[in-house]
């Protein structure tokens, strides 16, 4: 190639591609897990303050791992009349309840066409191990509606591997819209009170309509149900994250 | 309230007490209170010294401690007599002994006699008139009055009521705290009064105890948290069955 002044130009090679390796510079995604932030009262800060230390105590034994409503684990729990003393269970995280050391989890799994739901306490000595075999968040905090909806949403394999997932990456939102069992439902779920953004209503426009008559819209400007956590959270982050480290 | 596990996997319930200023007040002898046995003041939580009369004031200053929320008495042998002003503190309990636990339960006021007392009441329909949570009959005709502690609607709770037999589970002297088995009488931070048990079943359940009380300046140095022999401490791996 010759250039506009008649000399060779020296190669110039492609400028190499930048990869950002969201590894190495460290971004961490924040997690801290729901029964550590102390509910709304006028108990001693004192007493969470213990019942914390006690919490980092166990989890500095035994690793209790990140997960949220709508993953799918696996819980070991020392059984003392079973065979080989052990218990598995697979099922999808339902909800998770209660703050502090009696912290709980509830899952839901259809084993030979019989939906058996399990709560499971976080913090109990007789759990052996905890196996997130599938990280995926839905679209609500509370999957109960699954009782409701058609049992093939419920069912999961007890011999299902465990999938692969990145450190780093975001945990995927699955925003599978479920089909539900015809009504009478345990609870009336299309009301917005239940604020359900993961079903499939195939309902008479004319029922939703009926159904919007219950709504609160006042609700969510009553400044006396704000609870900011944001402060205290950070808090609790600092302390849990420091006495892990170490 | 808190849950607590056994090295056996049972879960209990347990109560978290703390001893926050506790002060003996004064020494009384036997002959001057006219009882069986020598008594001992003692004084709780710490509180501004005004707002009160002078009169009231003299125990505290006598003692040398601050004004106290809360003074009790306790009945006490002459081999356990403590000088006033010692301070109390959480260690004097011992993880494995039996307590009985006194408070001033939650006041609910004005009740009526099926909260008060459980009483069923009336159908709600049926022909009811006016008459669903009501006593109905108070006496028979035979007698003609009605007995004395009849019960009846009345003022509810605000009064002073003891469970007995509690375990004590585990003590830590660093924020001198008492973990009590079950529940106790009285709200979320109320004054709480916490004695030996009374109850012959647990009368030698006391081995060994810190005798007349736990001295804070003495040579014992205590760990952090003492627990009982049965309580599964979290520093140890899961609970497995052999």
């Amino acid at each position: 190639r010759m250039s506009s002044d008649g000399k060779p130009t020296k190669f110039q090679p492609p400028p190499k591609p930048v990869i950002i390796d969201k590894q190495k510079l460290g971004v961490e995604r924040r997690f801290l897990s729901p029964e550590f932030i102390p509910p709304r009262g006028r108990t001693d800060p004192l007493k969470f303050y213990i019942e914390r230390k006690d919490m980092i105590q166990r989890r500095k034994v035994f690793n209790i791992p990140e997960f949220y409503v709508g993953h799918i684990l696996a819980v070991t729990t020392a059984d003392p009349h079973a065979n080989d003393k052990t218990n598995r269970f697979v099922g999808i995280c339902i909800q998770r309840g209660g703050k502090g050391l009696g912290a709980t989890f509830v899952l839901r799994n259809v084993i030979e066409d019989q939906g058996v739901e399990v709560c499971y306490e976080l913090y109990n000595p007789r759990i052996q191990a905890i196996e997130v075999l599938k990280l995926e968040k839905r679209l609500d905090d509370n999957l109960t509606y699954l009782r409701d909806a058609l049992p093939e949403y419920s069912t999961f394999d007890v011999n299902m591997k465990p999938v692969s997932h990145l450190e780093h990456e975001e945990i995927p939102v699955n925003k599978l819209q479920v089909r539900m069992k015809p009504k009478p439902w345990s609870k009336r779920w299309e009301r917005p009170k239940y604020n359900i953004k993961g079903i499939k209503f195939e309902l008479p426009a004319k029922k939703m309509k009926e159904a919007q008559k219950w709504s609160q819209p006042w609700l969510e400007f009553d400044m006396l149900r704000e609870y900011d956590t944001s402060k205290l959270e950070e808090k609790i982050w600092k302390e849990v994250s420091e006495e892990l480290k170490k | 309230m808190m849950p607590i596990w056994t090295k056996s996997g049972k879960k209990h319930a347990v109560t978290l007490l703390k001893v926050q200023d506790c002060h003996v007040l004064k020494y009384i002898s036997k002959e001057e209170s006219g009882g069986k046995t020598s008594k001992l003041l003692v004084g709780g939580k710490n509180v501004s010294p005004f707002f009160k009369s002078e009169s009231a004031m003299e125990i505290f200053k006598e003692a040398g401690v601050p004004r106290k929320q809360k003074v009790t008495t306790f009945n006490v042998t002459d081999d356990a007599i403590i000088k006033p002003g010692t301070p109390l503190y959480a260690a004097h309990f011992r993880p494995g002994q039996f307590v009985d636990v006194t408070a001033k339960t939650i006041g609910k006021g004005f009740q009526g006699v099926m909260k008060r007392w459980g009483f069923k009441g009336q159908p709600a329909s049926h022909g009811q008139t006016k008459t669903h949570r009501r006593p109905g009959a108070i006496s028979t005709n035979k007698a003609g009055k009605v007995y004395r502690g009849k019960k009846m609607p009345g003022k509810m709770g605000n009064v002073y009521r003891t469970s007995f037999g509690l375990k004590v589970w585990r003590i830590n002297t660093k924020h001198d705290i008492i973990y009590v088995n079950g529940s106790v009488p009285g709200h979320t931070n109320c004054l709480v009064k916490v004695k030996d048990s009374k109850l012959s079943t647990y009368k030698d359940c006391n081995k060994n105890p810190p005798f007349p009380t736990f001295f804070a300046d003495g040579d014992e140095k205590l760990p952090e948290n003492l627990y009982d022999e049965e309580i599964f401490q979290f520093t140890d791996p899961s609970v497995r069955y052999a």
